[in-house]
């Protein structure tokens, strides 16, 4: 299996920059999300992997070979499309055979890996049916088997579920986390929904305005945002934020009107600007426990987990907090809030994390 | 109990203030039609049912006679009419000739246009490509006539030029009809360009993409990515060129009136001659009625196929 290298990549349209000047390397044999709101540039990296675009500058490798003047039809790629595309005027067996007849199989060997990839995907039973028939969720997977079933060194996945019912949609990321532990492909997947990344990911390259900004393991980076986008856009409510008016920074030492206790970050102190802390990283409980402060519920709602999601106001700043079914049952208009040093990220004036130079004390 | 009993009445007496409004509701969109409605029956659907009636009747406009009722004796000396019969095989001839031309041509020059979609001057170069269809057949027609102009014409100044007999296409025998399918496909094949980019823009770039990404040769991607997407269009472009095609006139009365002899003599120019020259209209009209009739049957046999497809398909 191939590596994909990217080393300096830009691409520019006519007077706007859509990928700028990326270095990067996607791991073989794993999969990597490349993740980012509408218009970061990650679909028109990817197109560039395909060979669907070319980079105005700068090259890329699959492994060792230079593919960045190799048409598409040669690189030996597979690539799943937002729109569910499907060969028409054929059988479902048909539309997964198709880019295999080029490969020269035995028969029994095609029929191997078309019935193996019908198999995962739950599409047995529609193998002889016409494609025309069937609705999008369906087609989406002859999509995704299609691709899978050619077993190319590198499979591009473009937002592939964005399009398409939601009871499909959970079907086919289910069969797709399925198909991905089997698979020793190079895997690229696109996507603006962060759930689906989480769900998906080996790792997330995170993308903002034409560059990644932060790459490593869903954990990583959920755990450890380098920058303020970052906590903001993973996560589900995203990081609360306490914006410089709220915290006070004298000497070496922190303190806010959120928490009691008073933070020393010795020398970084200075740096920081605005704190950052996950809604879960608020303990709430009912009754009034030492070193808590008071907040205010403005809004209440339940989530799918059962888990309830509050809004607080808390030393004059709205945040939101996710507590347990129990607590967010019992709240009533005042609860009490703690936020402990360590579920604190601290960001500098330009929203770059410093968690990672900075020990709590 | 009561309440709902009381409820139920009051909805059952709304029921015709609804259908009141609804009325009121057609009535505005009837008034709104009426006057397209007024000119189309009047312009159209009259015509053409006086055209059936007097198909059935001998009026020539010259004799002072009264129209007089002689059933189908019109369509009787029409169908034993020599020369007719000859002028409705020509037109079929220089359909088949000049539509299958402008298809190939037109289908050619989409692709080569829809593949460089970056080569520079495309956008003049399709306006230019497109100026034949959007010039008056009459006025086509007649500066061809000065380019073939034996004497003064300017293919002739060539011919002569670099030592040639000078050629009377428009005269000529054997060059007369080719000369007319020429010109019509001249004429025409700009629209079946037209139609194969709009056939070929119908086809989802995801499509064509994936074709790219998944290695299918040429064949495969016409049979199931291209023709399942630009069949209708193109099949919609065919059909109204046949159509068109049959009806045929002004180029061939323009360029050479039918002659030399009879050798382009189309359906369409006789039946001008009758109606507009000899002024027989109840013959003419039996003519007229007879053509659309194979106009509707072209129409019929275009939409039963693409019917048997869908259905096929489903």
């Amino acid at each position: 299996m191939y590596d994909i290298r990217l080393e300096n990549v830009t691409k520019e349209f006519d007077n706007f920059t859509a990928v700028d000047d990326i270095t990067f390397t996607i791991p073989k044999s794993s999969v990597t999300v490349l993740l980012g709101p509408s218009g970061c540039g990650k679909t028109t990296l990817m197109r560039m992997i395909a060979g669907l675009e070319t980079p105005t500058r700068g090259r890329i490798f699959f492994g060792e070979h230079d593919v960045t003047d190799v048409p598409t039809r040669r690189r030996n790629i597979g690539m799943v499309f937002q729109y569910p595309v499907i060969y028409r005027g054929t059988s479902v067996r048909k539309n997964l055979e198709l880019p295999l007849l080029s490969e020269k199989l035995s028969k029994d060997e095609l029929d191997k890996r078309v019935d193996e990839v019908a198999e995962i995907l739950d599409l047995t039973s529609v193998l002889k049916r016409r494609v025309e028939e069937l609705d999008n969720g369906t087609r989406q997977k002859i999509a995704v088997g299609r691709e899978v079933a050619r077993q190319p060194r590198i499979i591009l996945f473009d937002e592939p579920i964005t399009n398409i019912d939601l009871t499909s949609k959970m079907e086919l990321k289910r069969s797709m986390k399925e198909l991905f532990s089997r698979l020793k492909q190079t895997i690229v997947y696109v996507t603006h929904d962060q759930t689906e990344a989480m769900t998906l990911a080996d790792q997330i390259a995170l993308m903002q305005d034409g560059v990644i900004t932060q790459s490593d393991s869903p954990k990583v980076i959920y755990e450890n945002p380098n920058s303020q986008f970052a906590g903001w856009f993973l996560g589900n409510p995203g990081m609360n934020f306490v914006p410089s008016e709220f915290v006070s920074v004298a000497g070496t030492k922190i303190t806010s009107p959120l928490f009691t206790q008073t933070i020393d970050l010795g020398s970084k102190a200075t740096s920081v600007d605005i704190l950052g802390v996950r809604a879960e990283g608020i303990s709430v409980s009912i009754s009034q426990v030492a070193g808590a402060c008071a907040a205010t519920v403005t809004r209440k709602s339940i989530g799918a987990g059962g888990q309830y999601l509050l809004d607080l106001t808390v030393g004059g700043l709205l945040v939101k907090a996710r507590v347990s079914h129990s607590i967010g049952r019992e709240a009533k208009d005042t609860v009490w809030t703690s936020i402990a040093s360590e579920n604190i990220t601290f960001f500098d004036s330009s929203g770059k994390a410093l968690s990672s130079e900075i020990k709590v004390k | 109990m009561a309440k709902s009993v009381e409820t139920l009445e009051q909805s059952i007496k709304d029921v015709p203030k609804a259908k009141k409004l609804e009325s009121k509701k057609t009535w505005l969109s009837w008034g709104l039609l009426a006057p397209v409605l007024f000119f189309f029956i009047l312009m159209s659907v009259l015509p053409t049912v006086w055209m059936f009636g007097l198909a059935f009747y001998d009026y020539t406009l010259t004799s002072a006679q009264n129209p007089r009722f002689v059933g189908f004796d019109n369509f009787r000396d029409f169908l034993a009419n020599r020369a007719l019969a000859g002028a409705v095989s020509r037109t079929l001839i220089f359909v088949l000739s000049a539509v299958i031309l402008q298809t190939i041509l037109g289908i050619l020059i989409g692709v080569l246009f829809w593949k460089n979609d970056k080569m520079p001057g495309r956008r003049l170069a399709l306006t230019l490509l497109f100026t034949p269809m959007v010039v008056t057949p009459i006025a086509t027609s007649l500066f061809w006539k000065f380019i073939l102009d034996p004497t003064l014409g300017v293919l002739n100044f060539f011919v002569s030029t670099f030592g040639f007999d000078r050629i009377d296409t428009l005269s000529s025998t054997t060059l007369a009809f080719p000369t007319l399918v020429f010109v019509d496909t001249w004429m025409w094949t700009p629209f079946m360009t037209l139609m194969t980019l709009a056939a070929l823009g119908s086809v989802p770039k995801a499509e064509l993409e994936a074709a790219r990404v998944d290695r299918l040769p040429l064949t495969r991607l016409i049979r199931t990515v291209i023709w399942p997407h630009a069949k209708f269009i193109l099949g919609l472009g065919l059909l109204l060129r046949i159509i068109d095609a049959f009806k045929t006139m002004d180029l061939a009365y323009v360029m050479t009136g039918g002659g030399p002899g009879d050798r382009t003599e189309l359906i369409a120019v006789s039946l001008y001659r009758f109606a507009f020259k000899s002024f027989k209209l109840g013959y003419s009209s039996a003519v007229s009625v007879f053509l659309l009739f194979v106009a509707i049957a072209l129409t019929a046999i275009y939409l039963y196929v693409l019917n048997a497809r869908k259905k096929a398909e489903e």
